[in-house]
C-alpha cells in the first residue's frame, strides 16, 4: 500500500520531531538501504497508519506475510539444510552419516534432510566422461550420473521420511528422474517421496553454469517436470527461484525479489498457455532466499516475498489451493559476504544470518561453513555451522513465538517498502513484454550486474564496510585446514559409469532414450505435458545415464549457445 | 613503450571455464579494466581450446580466467597447453576467484603470471593487467 502522508501524526511524533529538530538541525538521518529503500532513524503508529497497516493478518492467513502456518516453529522447527556434496556417492555417504550423528540431518517430525550439491559436470547434466571435465569431477560437489548412484547414496535410509534436497543447474529433469528411479529400485513409490530440485534450468544471470536452456525451451521443460510431479510425486517441490543466487550475482534484494516473482509468472503463464491447471503447478514452486546482508532488510523482504507470492498467484492466476499461495522457503546465508580475509569472522556473520531467517519464518535454513571463502568445507566447518542453528533454534527462543518482530513500526513499514519497490519493478518487466523478452535482450542480466559492480564500488571505497576487507584489516597470515576432495575420484566415476554401461540391457536402453527423444518432441509442441519427465524417469529405470539424458534434451529443448 | 604512453591500451581477454558457475566477479573485473582505459574482450563460459583460439584471434595481451566451483587446475593447465600448441606461450595468464591453498603451486607450475583470492582491491587487480599487458609482444612491436 502506497504511504497516504495525509494521515494524522501523532502528538508524541510532533514533540520528537521538533525535539529532533531543536537538537540536531537539518542533519538528516535517513539512509538508503540495499533494496534502496529510505530508512527513518525511527518509525512510529504514524508510519503504519499512514501505510494501512493497523489491522494486519496473522500467521497462517492470507496473503501470509507473518508465515505459512498459524503456529510455527512451535510445531515444526525449520529444517536443517547443510549443503553438501563431493567425490562418489560413497564418499559422500560419510558426509551424511556425520550429519546424523551430530543431530543435522534434521528434518520435519523425526524425519532426516540432505540438501547435496553436485560437482558441475553433474549440475550442467554431463557425464564424468565428457571431454575437459575431468578436473571438475567431485571436486565443489557429488558426482551423479546414474540410477545406481543413488542406490548407494541413499542405501538403508527411509525415503518416506527422508526430505531430499538437489541443489542443480541444467541437469535438473534428468537428475531428478535418476532418483525418482533409484527410489523405485528400492521400493518407494513416487507419492512416498519428499524433497526438492532446485530445476535451474536457464541461466538467468550467469550464476548457473555457461550451458543451459534456451529460454523458452526451459519454462517448457519446467512445467512438464511440474505437470509429471502434480500427478505422481505430488510431494517433491519441482522448482526453486532462487533470490538467494540471484543476489549472489549482485542484485538488489528488490531485484531479487522481483525476478524470483517474475519468474513465478513465467511459469504459471506458460502452464496457463498449455491449458494446465495453475495450482498443481503453483504448488510444486519454492524458494531459496538470502540472508546476511543487512537484519531487518532480510526479514522484511522475505514478509514481503511471501505476500506477493500469495497476492499474484490468487490475483493473476486465480489460485486458491493453499500449496499455490503459501510460499516455503530455504534459507541460505550470503556466500558472496564470506571473506578470504580472516575466515573465522564469518562464523559471525553466518549467526546473525540464520538468527534473521528463524525471525523471518523460513521453512528451511542453510548455514554456511566459515572456510567456503577458502574451498569446500571442512567437517569442523560444517559442524559449526549445524551449532549456529541448534544454538538459535534450542538456546536463543527464536521457537516460542511465530513472526516475533511483527508490528515493529520499522519492520512492518520496510516490509511494505520493499514490497511497493518490487511491484515497481515488476511491473518494468511487464511492460517489457514478461521476463523472457528480459533476459533475451540482456535487459535482466544488465540491471543486476550494474549493481554487482556498485556493491563493489562501495566496498572498495569503503562506503561499505565489510571487516577483514577495508575494516579492521589484519596482515598476519592464517593457517587453515582446507578440505580437499580425492583427485582419484573422476578417474574412478568415469570406470564406474562403464561398468554399468556394460552390463546395462543395452536394446532397453537404446529404446528407452529413443521414446524420450519422441516425448520431447511432443512436449515442445504443446502436446502431452508431462510425459518428457515421464519418459526420463523410464530411461534413468533403462540406466541411460545422465549425460545421454541430457543431450537429447539440450537437441529437442534447446540451449543458450 | 611505458605504461603512460596514450598508445598504450592493453587488451585483456576475460573469461570462465565452460565447466563452472557464478560469473558476477568476471563481469565486475572487465568493468573496472574497461574504466582504466583497457579494451576487454569479455567471453562467458568457454572450454580451454576456444579461450586459447579467442585470445590469439583477438591478440590480447593478457588472459583472466575467474573460478568458483571446482577445476581450476585442470582447466588452468588445458588452457596453457592449447596456447604453447599454438605456438603462443608467451600469453601471460592470470587466474582469480574461489582458489584454494593447494591450488596454488600446481597453479604456479603451469606458468600463472597472478593469483588473486577473493577480497583483492580492483586496483591490484587493474595494476597487475597493466604490468603483465606493458610486457606482451604485441605491446613491444608498437615501438
Amino acid at each position: 500500500m502506497a504511504i497516504d502522508s495525509s494521515t494524522t501524526t501523532s502528538a508524541a511524533r510532533v514533540a520528537w520531531e521538533r525535539t529532533v529538530k531543536d537538537r540536531y538541525g537539518d542533519t538528516d538521518f535517513v539512509t538508503i538501504n540495499r533494496s534502496g529503500v529510505p530508512v527513518q532513524p525511527v518509525y512510529d503508529s504514524t508510519d503504519l497508519a499512514a501505510r494501512g497497516l493497523d489491522e494486519a493478518p496473522l500467521p497462517g492467513q492470507f496473503p501470509f506475510t507473518r508465515g505459512i502456518y498459524p503456529v510455527h516453529y512451535q510445531h515444526q522447527p525449520w529444517m536443517d539444510l547443510q549443503i553438501i556434496g563431493y567425490g562418489m556417492a560413497r564418499n559422500l555417504r560419510e558426509r551424511m552419516d556425520l550429519l546424523d550423528r551430530e543431530g543435522g540431518a534434521r528434518g520435519y517430525f523425526g524425519g532426516a534432510a540432505y540438501n547435496i550439491i553436485f560437482d558441475m559436470p553433474s549440475s550442467m547434466g554431463f557425464d564424468p566422461d565428457y571431454p575437459g571435465v575431468e578436473g571438475s569431477i567431485g571436486d565443489a560437489g557429488i558426482s551423479v550420473c546414474k540410477t545406481e548412484d543413488y542406490e548407494v547414496l541413499l542405501a538403508g535410509k527411509d525415503l518416506t521420511k527422508t526430505h531430499f534436497s538437489m541443489v542443480c543447474n541444467a541437469g535438473s529433469p534428468a537428475m531428478f528422474a535418476l532418483y525418482v528411479a533409484a527410489a523405485k529400485r528400492m521400493g518407494f513409490e513416487g507419492d512416498q517421496l519428499k524433497g526438492n530440485i532446485t530445476n535451474y534450468i536457464y541461466d538467468f544471470f550467469g550464476h548457473c553454469g555457461g550451458m543451459n536452456f534456451s529460454p523458452r525451451g526451459s519454462y517448457r521443460l519446467a512445467v512438464d517436470v511440474g505437470a509429471y510431479c502434480a500427478e505422481h510425486v505430488p510431494n517433491f517441490g519441482t522448482i526453486t527461484f532462487s533470490e538467494h543466487n540471484i543476489c549472489e550475482a549482485g542484485a538488489t534484494n528488490v531485484q531479487a525479489v522481483g525476478l524470483a516473482l517474475a519468474s513465478v509468472i513465467a511459469v504459471l503463464e506458460e502452464a496457463q498457455k498449455l491449458g494446465l491447471e495453475t495450482d498443481p503447478i503453483a504448488a510444486g514452486m519454492g524458494f531459496h532466499v538470502r540472508f546476511g546482508e543487512d537484519l531487518f532488510e532480510d526479514v522484511a523482504k522475505t514478509r514481503a516475498l511471501r505476500q506477493l507470492f500469495a497476492k499474484i498467484n490468487a490475483e493473476r492466476f486465480g489460485c486458491t489451493t493453499n500449496g499455490a499461495l503459501r510460499a516455503r522457503i530455504h534459507a541460505q546465508t550470503a556466500g558472496s559476504l564470506a571473506t578470504a580475509q580472516q575466515p573465522r569472522i564469518n562464523i559471525i556473520r553466518n549467526a546473525y544470518g540464520a538468527l534473521a531467517a528463524a525471525m523471518a519464518g523460513v521453512n528451511g535454513m542453510t548455514v554456511n561453513a566459515y572456510d567456503e571463502a577458502l574451498g569446500l568445507p571442512t567437517e569442523e566447518a560444517v559442524t559449526l555451522s549445524l551449532r549456529t542453528s541448534q544454538i538459535i533454534a534450542e538456546e536463543q527462543g527464536l521457537k516460542k513465538v511465530t513472526d516475533p518482530l511483527a508490528g515493529s513500526y520499522y519492520v512492518e513499514s520496510l516490509t511494505n517498502d520493499v514490497e511497493e519497490a518490487v511491484l515497481a519493478f515488476i511491473a518494468k518487466i511487464d511492460e517489457q513484454g514478461g521476463l523472457i523478452e528480459c533476459i533475451e535482450s540482456g535487459w535482466a542480466r544488465a540491471e543486476v550486474a550494474a549493481s554487482a559492480f556498485e556493491w563493489r564500488r562501495e566496498v572498495e571505497t569503503g562506503e561499505r564496510p565489510l571487516i577483514g576487507v577495508n575494516r579492521f584489516v589484519t596482515d598476519e597470515p592464517e593457517e587453515h585446514n582446507v578440505f580437499r576432495p580425492d583427485p582419484a575420484v573422476a578417474r574412478m566415476a568415469i570406470d564406474d559409469l562403464n561398468r554399468v554401461k556394460a552390463q546395462r540391457d543395452q536394446a532397453a536402453c537404446d529404446a528407452a532414450l529413443t521414446r524420450l527423444r519422441e516425448a520431447g518432441e511432443n512436449v515442445m509442441a504443446g502436446r502431452e505435458i508431462g510425459s518428457c519427465t515421464a519418459a526420463l524417469v523410464d530411461a534413468a529405470l533403462a540406466d541411460a545415464s545422465l549425460g545421454e539424458m541430457q543431450a537429447i534434451l539440450f537437441d529437442v529443448f534447446g540451449t543458450n549457445k | 613503450m611505458t605504461n603512460d604512453d596514450p598508445r598504450f591500451v592493453p587488451r585483456v581477454l576475460l573469461t570462465k571455464s565452460f565447466i563452472d558457475s557464478h560469473d558476477r566477479a568476471i563481469g565486475t573485473i572487465a568493468k573496472a579494466l574497461r574504466d582504466d582505459g583497457m579494451e576487454v574482450v569479455l567471453i562467458d563460459y568457454r572450454v580451454a581450446d576456444e579461450i586459447a583460439g579467442t585470445a590469439i584471434e583477438e591478440d590480447v595481451d593478457v588472459i583472466g580466467v575467474s573460478f568458483m566451483s571446482g577445476g581450476q587446475v585442470d582447466t588452468t593447465r588445458s588452457l596453457v597447453q592449447a596456447l604453447r600448441d599454438a605456438g603462443h606461450e608467451e600469453l601471460p595468464v592470470v587466474v582469480g576467484g574461489t582458489i584454494r591453498p593447494f591450488d596454488i603451486p600446481d597453479l604456479e607450475a603451469c606458468g600463472v603470471k597472478a593469483v588473486f583470492r577473493g577480497g583483492e582491491t580492483l586496483a591490484a587487480v587493474v595494476e597487475t593487467f597493466r604490468t603483465l599487458a606493458l610486457g606482451s609482444p604485441r605491446q613491444s612491436a608498437v615501438d
